[in-house]
């Protein structure tokens, strides 16, 4: 039976900011559809209105022609919407079985032949009896649409689904989403990664601010076209100048070994590397290879031997990161919200944080606030951070702006050095570009910076010497010029 | 020196008397914080409930009013905390312990009247079979209703919470009231209903302290048990069963401790008041040191409030 989903003029206004305005769509079954837009488009929050979670302030959602009353997620259900959410809603420390029970009016036996047969039919293999915890994003995802599977769903929504997934996992979903739609569910992939677009879906609709921008057939569209669209304007696309560097050298590694006690990390092997002024060492790897041990003994989370690290010829292994600033080195984390800031803190405030000695911020143990205002207005004015109130709590940033805000505070100090890993995960297109042409603006002013990062497009584009670290150990260091992508694959998964 | 069994078997019923209140006062809580509420006013439901079940005995001449009354004052004053931890979104700490301040003050303004009124004497049950077996029959039979109930109810909350649909939602609220609304349970009402169940156990165990255990008021007679109970809810790891476990430890150290002093051991007194606390704590957190198994039943969401945004 074919399926007829139909958006009508939905409008939804939160304070100071118009998520949906007046948007229309169609959607027929047997085809996969893409709702792509940037961060804050207000993609989820359509998504959340056809799942009954937000209750749209205007327009009307038609389901075969029948009008839908969504006042709560358990309408949606009933109307045989099923919804799997960028963050998982599932429960931790319940079972997997547990889980996909709570919201079931089946017996237990029923529940358990259905959920046998949808795995076995799509070649699921998730364990039942385990808590949700213990399992990976990947399997996780898979739990949340068996969950929508049992109730045999006519729509099937996924939001983000690919940003927790590694390429592996990301393949095996979309030959599972293609085969749903081949059995006559209706798909609706939101993305904002237009590579998964051109791979997954037969049409796409773009939103920006808001609004509905265009409709189209994929083969009608490219990369390129997209996200234009998608952006509102033409992007530039970034090059880096390859120039002869200077051949100072900045800073030296030399037999930096990391033991950890915890089971769950990983130990790092006889690093060694150098780097000199006005260049950019990126570090490839699939994540979990010791990425965040490197990151945090190179920025001194973790001390190490104190010869182990040759910085502007002071030997520095031993000091704190805020001793390392001192000494001009400047730190971007992985988790911006976890390490790099603090949500519940005023943006100035979260400015003052990483400058607490070389600076006049403090008199006499009082903080100086007008002088952190003034410098927090600074950086938002520089590095493009979209906000003018340097009181709002940084949680409210979108990922973008917390990472040019980060950025930015760790550049406005002019270090020698930049260390940043994932600078550009979960962020869209308009906010990489930005990231990526300040990297390269950094590099140009002869500064240094050791990129870590699990995108590999990234590191090609960025990165004048690139090694790849896989279970704590680095490869030699390479001439960017000289590695394509496959190399790093390989050298990611330990070949040679 | 010969023991007297049956002499052993009451210094065991003893200790499982004196166990009771702690038992259904922490069941009570369990529940409430395996739904994500911190509810810090256990003692001062547990002496509204003492006061309530007292006054109401003494004014009906009805034990089975007076024991449902005591819950129903439970009730009433966790609803209290109910409407304003979940309706009006305040913080679970500062009401809770709003909530034992209140309840310790109002009791002793209603308990007034009641001050130097003697109990009514309780009914028991299987008195008959007190002497049929050596050592067993005292500990076996004798004792009240609420006796019974208190010492089966680990054992249900267990069941109730593992292999119950309703046991699973509470759970399931606990562990993160964001997926459980958008999974279209209603948080609030779950969260209610917890906290007045609490509310009710906590009436149960006050008034078992004021009609059955030592029947008379005396002002402040729950002397702190309420924050062992708490305590027990932590230190058990939400686990029904290691209550039991650690509500036992307490009583029996409490009653031992009584009978050290009257023996005469040379051991400071204020050493061996302290002495059930500490070895309480202690025990539990040895036997609950399994930090994945705590990872699993502590309720991630506890004491935070849930603001269903639109």
């Amino acid at each position: 039976m074919n399926t007829n989903l139909k958006i009508s003029n939905v409008t939804k206004i939160y304070p100071g900011c118009v998520a949906n305005d007046d948007v229309s769509l169609e959607f027929n079954s047997g085809k996969i559809y893409a709702l792509l837009g940037e961060n804050g488009a207000g993609k989820s929050t359509l998504v959340k209105i056809l799942s009954g979670v937000v209750i749209p302030d205007e327009g009307k959602i038609y389901l075969n022609k029948n009008i839908l009353e969504l006042n709560s997620p358990s309408d949606a259900k009933k109307n045989d919407i099923g919804m799997v959410f960028q963050h998982f809603n599932l429960f931790e420390t319940l079972s997997v079985f547990e889980n996909l029970i709570i919201d079931s009016d089946e017996q237990r036996e029923n529940l358990k032949e259905k959920i046998d047969t949808i795995m076995k039919k799509y070649n699921f293999s998730v364990d039942l009896d385990v808590p949700v915890l213990n399992l990976s994003a990947g399997q996780k995802q898979k739990v949340e649409i068996i969950r929508c599977l049992i109730r045999s769903p006519k729509v099937l929504i996924m939001d983000e689904p690919t940003s927790v997934l590694t390429e592996q996992e990301t393949s095996e979903l979309f030959l599972s989403l293609k085969k749903f739609s081949e059995e006559g569910i209706l798909i609706i992939y939101i993305t904002h990664k237009l590579k998964e677009v051109m791979q997954l879906c037969d049409e796409v609709a773009v939103m920006r601010r808001g609004k509905l921008v265009s409709v189209s057939q994929i083969n009608n569209e490219n990369i390129e076209s997209l996200a234009n669209k998608m952006v509102g304007q033409d992007l530039k696309t970034i090059k880096k100048k390859k120039e002869n560097t200077s051949s100072e050298q900045l800073i030296k590694i030399t037999n930096l070994n990391f033991t950890s006690e915890d089971p769950f990390e990983t130990n790092l092997v006889d690093i060694n590397f150098s780097l000199n002024r006005g260049e950019c060492l990126g570090i490839a790897g699939i994540s979990g290879n010791g990425q965040s041990e490197l990151f945090q003994v190179l920025s001194g989370e973790i001390i190490s031997n104190k010869n182990s690290i040759e910085f502007n010829k002071n030997f520095i292994g031993n000091l704190n990161p805020q001793e390392r600033r001192e000494y001009l080195m400047a730190f971007s984390p992985e988790d911006r919200l976890e390490q790099a800031a603090i949500p519940q803190m005023a943006i100035f405030e979260n400015v003052a944080l990483n400058n607490f000695k070389s600076s006049n911020f403090f008199n006499n143990g009082l903080i100086n606030e007008s002088k952190i205002k003034e410098h927090s207005k600074k950086i938002i004015s520089e590095f493009n951070v979209n906000t003018n109130n340097i009181d709002l709590k940084s949680q409210f940033l979108s990922g973008g702006n917390l990472q040019k805000l980060i950025i930015g505070r760790e550049l406005i100090t002019s270090p020698d050095l930049l260390i940043c890993f994932n600078p550009t995960w979960g962020l869209d297109v308009g906010a990489i570009n930005y990231i990526h042409e300040t990297l390269i603006k950094i590099n140009e002013q002869n500064k240094s910076i050791i990129l870590i990062s699990t995108d590999t497009d990234e590191l090609l584009k960025l990165s004048d010497k690139i090694s790849v670290i896989h279970r704590g150990k680095l490869s030699k260091i390479m001439n960017a010029e000289d590695v394509t992508s496959e190399k790093l694959g390989i050298l990611m998964g330990g070949g040679n | 020196m010969i023991v007297d069994v049956n002499f052993v078997g009451l210094i065991i019923a003893s200790i499982m008397a004196s166990a009771v209140p702690l038992i259904l006062a922490s069941c009570g809580e369990l529940i409430t914080e395996r739904s994500g509420v911190l509810n810090l006013g256990v003692e001062g439901m547990m002496i509204i409930g003492a006061i309530s079940g007292f006054a109401l005995m003494t004014v009906t001449g009805s034990l089975i009013i007076a024991v449902f009354g005591a819950m129903l004052a439970g009730v009433l004053i966790s609803t209290i905390f109910a409407f304003l931890t979940q309706t009006l979104i305040t913080n679970h700490v500062a009401t809770g312990l709003a909530l034992t301040i209140f309840g310790i003050g109002i009791s002793a303004m209603i308990g007034k009247n009641f001050v130097g009124i003697p109990g009514k004497e309780f009914p028991v049950l299987f008195e008959g079979l007190k002497d049929t077996i050596p050592l067993l029959s005292p500990i076996l039979f004798g004792h009240s209703i609420v006796f019974y109930f208190a010492f089966a109810l680990p054992f249900i909350t267990s069941y109730f919470l593992k292999k119950t649909k309703i046991g699973l939602i509470v759970r399931a609220v606990g562990d993160s009231p964001e997926s459980a609304s958008n999974q279209g349970i209603n948080v609030r009402f779950v969260r209610y209903a917890c906290i007045l169940y609490g509310g009710a156990m906590c009436g149960l165990a006050g008034a078992y302290l004021s009609m059955i255990y030592t029947p008379q008021w005396i002002e402040n007679m729950t002397g702190g048990r309420g924050w062992i109970a708490l305590a027990l809810v932590v230190f058990s790891t939400w686990n029904p069963i290691k209550i039991l476990i650690g509500a036992m430890i307490f009583g029996g150290l409490t009653i031992i401790q009584f009978h050290m002093q009257a023996i005469g051991v040379r051991i400071p007194v204020q050493f061996l008041t302290a002495l059930p606390y500490i070895v309480t704590i202690i025990v539990l957190v040895v036997i609950s040191r399994d930090s994945r198994k705590i990872r699993l039943s502590t309720p991630s969401s506890l004491g935070k409030s849930f603001h269903k945004d639109n």
